[in-house]
């Protein structure tokens, strides 16, 4: 995923800000890894463009998928003894149930700040960084003479 | 090890405590060992401070109830984690429920809504699974209503003993 419209336009604002190559720089690819989710939040509340948003409903498949040793893992790993199917759709949790919400995550909004990245405690948001020919890379230092008067 | 002559009152009835259950579980088969086969068996998870002194006054009231019921005293419903009950029903228990303080009498405030929306969100993860919701539940009582602890522990013996037994894999 190239730097989004959003993410252009935010790194033109800033200034001496070039469309970086490596994570935690403006502009890198923020990539979710649900089955290490832990439903903690950080990332939304870490999020300075409202791209990560928890939601009121749970998928109980991500539940399935995440790491044995993990607190979900032991849970899933109950779940699966009594279980007469595979899970069946997401469903809505109810108010006081704060970890098990679903993390909804827009490329559009993202900036690529790396926030969230760092602010996740099982590394489940990774940042990828964007390949080099999907940017215009502007010249870094001063303007080419001639420019901007 | 020296073992007492005659066994202590804390060998015959052991105290089970909440960690103990949760991420083994074996614990849960050891409450729930000594019934017989064929028998169902429910785990109820009471307060300290109201269902299991509802609990203790019917056994001091020598009140019958349903065989199939094993109680863990837990500190406050809040305590309590979705984990704790699908442990218990994945170690052998047909059916799970929370006894707690009544609503807005908890004696840590809010320990029982919380475990009231914990008993809802183990509901809606059962029935996405295909298992009857009913098998968790969650009764509120004061420390006095004794009757009432006696009438939710025969009526979760009913509703249990309606459904099949849970197969486990």
């Amino acid at each position: 995923m190239p730097l989004s419209a959003r993410g252009r336009q935010v790194a033109g604002e800033l200034r001496g800000a070039t469309s970086g190559v490596s994570a935690g720089v403006l502009g890198c690819e923020v990539v979710r890894h649900d089955e290490l989710c832990v439903g903690c939040g950080r990332c939304v509340s870490a999020c300075p463009t409202g791209a990560m948003r928890q939601d009121d409903w749970f998928d109980p498949a991500q539940l399935f998928s995440a790491p044995a040793g993990t607190g979900r893992g032991a849970l899933a790993a109950a779940l699966r003894r009594i279980a007469r199917h595979e899970p069946s759709g997401p469903f809505r949790v109810p108010d006081r149930i704060r970890t098990f919400r679903g993390i909804l995550f827009s490329a559009d909004l993202c900036a690529g700040c790396g926030a969230c990245v760092r602010a996740c405690p099982t590394g489940a948001v990774e940042a990828l960084p964007v390949p080099v020919g999907d940017v215009e890379v502007a010249p870094r230092g001063l303007a080419p003479a001639g420019a901007g008067r | 090890m020296n073992v007492p002559a005659v066994a202590t009152p804390e060998a015959r009835f052991p105290q089970h405590r909440v960690p103990e259950i949760s991420a083994s579980g074996v614990p849960v088969s050891e409450v729930i060992a000594d019934s017989a086969d064929g028998e169902r068996s429910i785990v109820a998870f009471l307060c300290r401070e109201c269902a299991y002194s509802a609990a203790d006054a019917a056994g001091n009231a020598r009140t019958s109830l349903p065989p199939t019921i094993r109680t863990i005293m837990v500190p406050c419903t809040g305590r309590v984690s979705p984990l704790h009950l699908l442990a218990a029903l994945a170690e052998g228990a047909d059916g799970v429920y929370v006894g707690g303080c009544l609503e807005g009498q908890c004696h840590y405030r809010e320990g029982n809504f919380h475990a009231l929306d914990r008993v809802a969100f183990v509901r809606r993860l059962l029935e996405s699974v295909g298992v009857e919701p009913e098998r968790a539940a969650m009764f509120t009582m004061s420390a006095a209503d004794t009757p009432r602890f006696v009438a939710t522990a025969r009526g979760m013996d009913a509703t249990i003993s309606r459904l099949p037994r849970l197969p486990r894999s």
